[in-house]
C-alpha cells in the first residue's frame, strides 16, 4: 500500500447530521398501513425528517459547521478543496458547494465543486480529494467532502418511504488522519450501466427495487474481487475487523454479508450470523436512527462503528460504497483509540437522540412542504418561525443554518 | 474627491469604450444600456474607471450602478 | 514528481451550425457593436443529440488509438456537465457504457458551472500523481449544451435572450490524462484558485440559463485577476506578460477574453494599447479560433480554447500555456502546462478544424422550427422516439466514422444508436 505522505492521509474529522426531526418507523408503517411483517427486515427504529427550512445546502452546512468550529483559523485556511456530493442538486449549473463555501466561511483560495453519482458520489468525491492530499501538490493542504441529500419519497414509494433518510455527513481529509488512516492504493471499483433507480425530476424518485438489490450484491462481489487483485493476501474475514457498507436498509447489508461469507468462506449459518453480529452490526446503529442517507450512508456507518465499538487498538474497516446507475467501490482504512476521542466532541449520538420526535400526522403535514424543496421556484419565502419550535438544541449543535427565502432563484439562508 | 471630477472620469471611460459617444452630452441619468454599451462595454467602463482611480475593490460591488450618476455615487462612497 | 498531464484530447461539436451575425440580425438585435463580441458561428444541438452523444463522439477517436490493454488501464471516468438529465443517475454511466470501458473503473459526474471541465482535469491529474495505481489512466469528458425553446405561440424576439442566444453553443471535449502527457504536460503545483458565492448566472431548470450577464462579466474579471495573483503566490517567478507563450481562457464569447486579457496586461505589464493588441493577436487569438465557431460549451470551453491554441500556435520550441477557467457561482482557477511540437502534430492529425467545417449550416427557418420544439426531448421526458429526419436538410451519418445519436427514451432511460 503506497505511502507518500509520512504518517499517511485520511480522515481528520467526521460529523453527521440526521435531520432536525425524526419519526418512529413503526408509526410510519402503521400510518401507511404497510405490512408489519416487513418491518423487521428494515432493522430500523427511526428515520430522519427534514423541516421545511432545510434543504441540501443546510444539511451540508449543518453537518460540516461543527467540524470547522473546532478548528483554528489557520487550519481552516488550509482547506483548499470543497466537494459536495448529492443527488439533490438545487441548480443544474450552480453547485451546492458554492453556497456551502459561503456559509462555512472558507478561504476564497479554495477549489469547490459538486459531484453526482447516486449513492456512490461521496466515495468518488472522497477518493478524488484524497488524490489531492496524497499527490503532494500542496503539502499540508486539507479537503472537505460533504455528502448531502434530501428524500423525495412519499407514500407512493411504499417500503422505501420508511427506509429513506435526510441529512449530511461531512468528512475532513488531510495528512493528520486521526479518525481513519486510509489504505492508499487498496481499492476496487466495479461499474456498469444499469437503470435501477433514478431521480428524473426534482419531485420524484423512481426505481426498480429488485434490480437495485441484485446490482448491489453483484457490485459487492466484483468490487471486492477487484480490491483483492490490488492487495496481496486479502481475506474477507481476517483482513477486516469491521465492515461499513452502503445501507439503503439494514436487511440488504445483511444479505450482502451473507452472500460474501457463503461464497468466500466455509462458514455455516450460525457462524455467519455470529460474524455479522460482531463485524457488521456495529455499523447499523446510526443508520437505524436515520435511514438511507444516500451518498453519506457508508460514512454514517463508519461513525456508527467508531462510536459503538470504541476501539481500544487499531482496527481495519472494509468499506463498500454503491450507487445506482451503477458504480461501486470496496476500499479500506484503519481506525483506533484516537478515532473515538476525535468523534466524541461532536456527539453524533446525542444529536440523533435529541431530534424532535414527530407524530405520523405531523410528518404527513411536513412532507407536503418538504417535497417542494428542489422544485425550481423563482421567488418564495419560508416561514422559519413556524417550524423553529420543533428544533431541539444540544450542546454540540447550538445553532443551525435555515433556508429563509428564494429571490430570483437565489437561495438565501440565515443562522437560527 | 469631488463628484464632478468623478463624473468626468466616468464619462471619459465611456467615450474610450464607445467612441461613437465622443460628442454625446452626458447626463447623470444616462443609463449605460441606453447609451448603446453592451455587457462587455459596461464591464470595460467599470475597469477603466477603477484603474484611473487606482481603486482596488471587487468589480462585482459596482453591479447595481446602471447609470452614469449611479456609478459616480457608488465610487464616491468607496473612495 | 513524475510527468503528468493530457496524453490525448479531442473535441466533438455537433453536426449543425448557425451563423450568429445572421441570427442577431434576424432577432433585430443592435449589431452596431456586435463585432467586438468576436463571435462567428455556433453549434446548434439537434433533438437527437445530447450531452452523452457529444461526449462519446469526442472520446471515441482517442480510445480507438489505444490498445485493449491501454483502454483497460482507464481506471477513472469523470463526466463534467451542467446539462445532465437525471438528479441521481450520472451521465458517466452512459458514457462508460457506450465507450466500452472496463468495469473496474471509478465513475463520477462533476458540476461546477463552466469550471467543471478544469475541475475534472485537475482531479484526474491528482489521481495520477497520488501514485495509488501506477500506470493508470483517467478519462475526463466535459460535455454541455443549451437548448433554447419557444413556448407554443411564443415569439423569439420578445424573449429576453439578448446575447445569450448567439453565444451559447453545444459540444464536448474529452481528455485522456496519464503519466505520459504527450499533448499537455501540467505544471505540477502551479495552480491559483479563487471562488466565492455569487448569483451571476445559473440554470434553475434544465437546458437554459438565467442570470445577470453584467454580474458574470465583472465576476469573471475579479476572478481572473485574483486567481492569477494566487498562482504567483505559488509560483513567485511567474509574470503574466513573459511567462506564457500562449494563453487559453474560458471563452463565453471572444470579446470577453479580449477584455480580460487587456485588463490583465494593463494591470500586470504596463504595456500600451498598441502593444496589448499585438500581444492579444499573438498569444490569445489562437485560443479563440475554435470557440468563435462553436459558441460557449460551458464546462468544455477552456479545453476547446486549449485545442485552438495547440492547433494554431507555433510550437517549434516548447511553449508554456497559461490557462484560466471560470465557472459562474463562482469558482475559478489559473494554471499552466507545456506543449511541444509532438503534441501539436498529434492534435492536428485529429482534424478538429475540418470537422467543424463539415457541420451543416442551418437555415433560419429550420433553426426557428427547432426552437418551437420540433421533435424536442426535454429534461423529464419519459418516453420518446427520436426522428432523425426532423431537419430535412440534415441527416445523421456520413461523417467518415460512426457517430452516436439518441434514438429513443423509454421510461426515462435513454437509448442510443451508432450511425455510420
Amino acid at each position: 500500500m503506497a505511502e507518500r505522505v509520512p504518517g499517511g492521509v485520511g480522515i481528520e474529522a467526521i460529523n453527521a447530521y440526521g435531520g432536525a426531526a425524526s419519526i418512529p418507523v413503526l408509526d410510519l408503517f402503521r400510518g401507511r398501513r404497510l405490512d408489519p411483517e416487513r418491518f423487521s427486515n428494515l432493522m430500523m427504529q427511526e428515520r430522519g425528517v427534514a423541516l421545511p427550512f432545510e434543504d441540501p445546502v443546510t444539511n451540508a452546512v449543518n453537518a460540516a459547521r461543527p467540524i470547522l468550529d473546532a478548528m483554528s483559523p489557520e487550519a481552516r485556511e488550509r482547506i483548499e478543496l470543497l466537494v459536495t456530493s448529492s443527488e439533490s442538486g438545487v441548480d443544474f449549473s450552480k453547485s451546492i458547494s458554492s453556497y456551502a463555501h459561503e456559509h462555512l466561511g472558507l478561504s476564497r483560495h479554495c477549489r469547490f465543486l459538486e459531484v453526482k453519482q447516486a449513492c456512490y458520489a461521496a466515495t468518488g468525491a472522497l477518493q478524488l480529494a484524497l488524490g489531492y492530499i496524497a499527490s503532494g501538490v500542496s503539502p499540508g493542504a486539507k479537503a472537505l467532502v460533504i455528502a448531502t441529500d434530501v428524500t423525495l419519497v412519499d407514500e407512493s414509494g411504499l417500503y422505501s418511504e420508511p427506509a429513506m433518510g435526510t441529512g449530511g455527513v461531512a468528512v475532513l481529509l488531510g495528512d493528520e488522519p486521526r479518525v481513519m488512516k486510509m489504505d492508499l492504493g487498496a481499492f476496487g471499483n466495479y461499474s456498469y450501466d444499469v437503470f435501477d433507480t433514478a431521480r428524473p425530476s426534482p419531485e420524484i424518485d423512481i426505481g426498480d427495487v429488485d434490480r437495485s438489490l441484485f446490482t448491489y450484491l453483484d457490485c459487492l462481489k466484483h468490487s471486492f474481487a477487484a480490491y483483492g487483485r490490488r492487495v496481496d493476501g486479502v481475506d474477507f474475514v481476517s483482513t477486516f475487523d469491521y465492515l461499513a457498507m452502503h445501507t439503503p436498509f439494514a436487511g440488504l447489508v445483511k444479505a450482502g454479508h451473507r452472500k460474501m461469507m457463503r461464497e468466500l468462506t466455509p462458514c455455516d449459518v450460525d457462524e455467519i450470523e455470529a460474524d455479522f453480529g460482531r463485524r457488521v452490526k456495529p455499523s447499523l446503529q446510526y443508520p437505524s436512527l436515520v435511514g438511507n442517507l444516500c451518498s453519506g450512508s457508508v460514512y454514517l456507518s463508519l461513525c456508527s462503528i467508531i462510536d459503538t465499538i470504541k476501539p481500544e487498538r487499531s482496527a481495519r474497516v472494509g468499506m463498500f460504497s454503491y450507487g445506482s446507475g451503477c458504480s461501486s467501490e470496496f476500499f479500506s482504512g484503519v481506525i483506533g483509540p484516537e478515532s473515538v476521542s476525535a468523534l466524541a466532541g461532536l456527539d453524533i449520538g446525542g444529536h440523533l437522540r435529541g431530534r424532535r420526535q414527530l407524530t405520523f400526522d405531523q410528518y404527513v403535514e411536513l412532507l407536503k412542504e418538504n417535497l417542494r424543496c428542489l422544485v425550481p421556484t423563482k421567488n418564495r419565502d419560508v416561514d422559519v418561525e413556524r417550524y423553529l419550535p420543533l428544533v431541539t438544541r444540544t450542546a454540540s449543535r447550538p445553532r443551525m443554518l435555515a433556508l429563509r427565502r428564494v429571490v430570483d432563484y437565489h437561495r438565501q439562508y440565515e443562522w437560527v | 474627491m469631488d463628484k464632478k471630477i468623478l463624473f468626468d472620469i466616468v464619462t471619459s471611460s465611456v467615450r474610450e469604450v464607445v467612441p461613437e459617444l465622443e460628442s454625446h452630452p452626458f447626463e447623470s441619468e444616462d443609463d449605460l444600456v441606453g447609451l448603446g454599451a453592451n455587457s462587455l462595454d459596461r464591464a470595460e467602463i467599470v475597469n477603466l474607471t477603477l484603474e484611473k482611480l487606482a481603486l482596488n475593490i471587487p468589480r462585482v460591488e459596482l453591479i447595481d450602478a446602471k447609470t452614469i450618476g449611479g456609478l459616480v455615487d457608488v465610487l464616491h462612497s468607496r473612495l | 514528481m513524475g510527468p503528468v498531464g493530457i496524453e490525448a484530447m479531442n473535441a466533438f461539436c455537433g453536426i449543425a451550425r448557425l451563423d450568429v451575425l445572421q441570427l442577431a440580425t434576424h432577432r433585430g438585435l443592435d449589431t452596431s457593436r456586435f463585432a467586438n463580441l468576436l463571435m462567428e458561428e455556433k453549434t446548434v444541438p439537434l433533438p437527437y443529440e445530447d450531452p452523452v452523444t457529444y461526449g462519446v463522439n469526442a472520446a471515441r477517436p482517442i480510445l480507438d488509438q489505444l490498445t485493449a490493454a491501454e483502454r483497460d488501464s482507464i481506471e477513472l471516468l469523470v463526466a463534467c456537465t451542467e446539462s445532465s438529465f437525471d438528479f441521481g443517475k450520472a451521465m458517466s454511466t452512459y458514457l462508460h457504457q457506450h465507450l466500452g470501458l472496463s468495469r473496474n473503473c471509478r465513475l463520477i459526474e462533476l458540476k461546477s458551472a463552466c469550471y467543471s471541465g478544469v475541475a475534472g482535469l485537475q482531479m484526474a491529474v491528482n489521481f495520477i500523481l497520488s501514485g495509488v495505481s501506477p500506470g493508470a489512466k483517467a478519462l475526463v469528458v466535459a460535455s454541455d449544451l443549451s437548448r433554447f425553446s419557444i413556448a407554443e405561440g411564443g415569439d423569439a424576439s420578445t424573449e429576453d435572450w439578448s446575447f445569450a442566444e448567439p453565444s451559447s453553443g453545444a459540444g464536448a471535449v474529452a481528455m485522456l490524462v496519464s503519466d505520459t502527457p504527450r499533448v499537455f504536460r501540467v505544471d505540477v503545483g502551479a495552480n491559483g484558485y479563487y471562488g466565492y458565492e455569487v448569483m451571476d448566472t445559473c440554470r434553475p431548470v434544465a437546458d437554459s440559463e438565467a442570470g445577470d450577464a453584467d454580474l458574470s462579466l465583472l465576476s469573471y474579471l475579479d476572478c481572473c485577476e485574483n486567481a492569477f495573483r494566487e498562482y504567483t503566490r505559488r509560483v513567485p517567478a511567474a509574470n503574466y506578460a513573459e511567462s506564457f507563450g500562449y494563453l487559453a481562457f474560458h471563452t463565453p464569447f471572444g470579446g470577453m477574453v479580449k477584455g480580460a486579457h487587456r485588463t490583465m496586461m494593463r494591470k500586470f505589464s504596463g504595456k500600451n494599447r498598441g502593444d496589448i493588441e499585438a500581444d492579444f493577436q499573438r498569444r490569445v487569438a489562437p485560443g479563440l479560433s475554435y470557440c468563435q465557431r462553436v459558441g460557449n460549451i460551458m464546462g468544455a470551453t477552456m479545453a476547446l480554447s486549449l485545442l485552438g491554441t495547440i492547433d494554431h500556435g507555433d510550437f517549434a520550441t516548447a511553449q508554456r500555456i497559461g490557462c484560466f477557467s471560470y465557472g459562474s457561482g463562482c469558482s475559478s482557477e489559473f494554471f499552466s502546462g507545456v506543449v511541444t511540437q509532438e503534441g501539436q502534430q498529434r492534435q492536428r492529425a485529429l482534424g478538429l478544424g475540418e470537422a467543424l467545417g463539415r457541420r451543416q449550416q442551418l437555415s433560419m427557418p429550420d433553426y426557428d422550427a427547432l426552437l418551437k420544439g420540433n421533435g424536442l426531448v426535454r429534461f423529464g421526458t419519459r418516453n420518446a422516439e427520436l426522428d432523425f429526419g426532423v431537419v430535412s436538410s440534415i441527416r445523421p451519418g456520413g461523417w467518415g466514422r460512426p457517430l452516436l445519436f439518441l434514438s429513443a427514451i423509454r421510461d426515462f432511460h435513454r437509448d442510443y444508436q451508432w450511425i455510420s
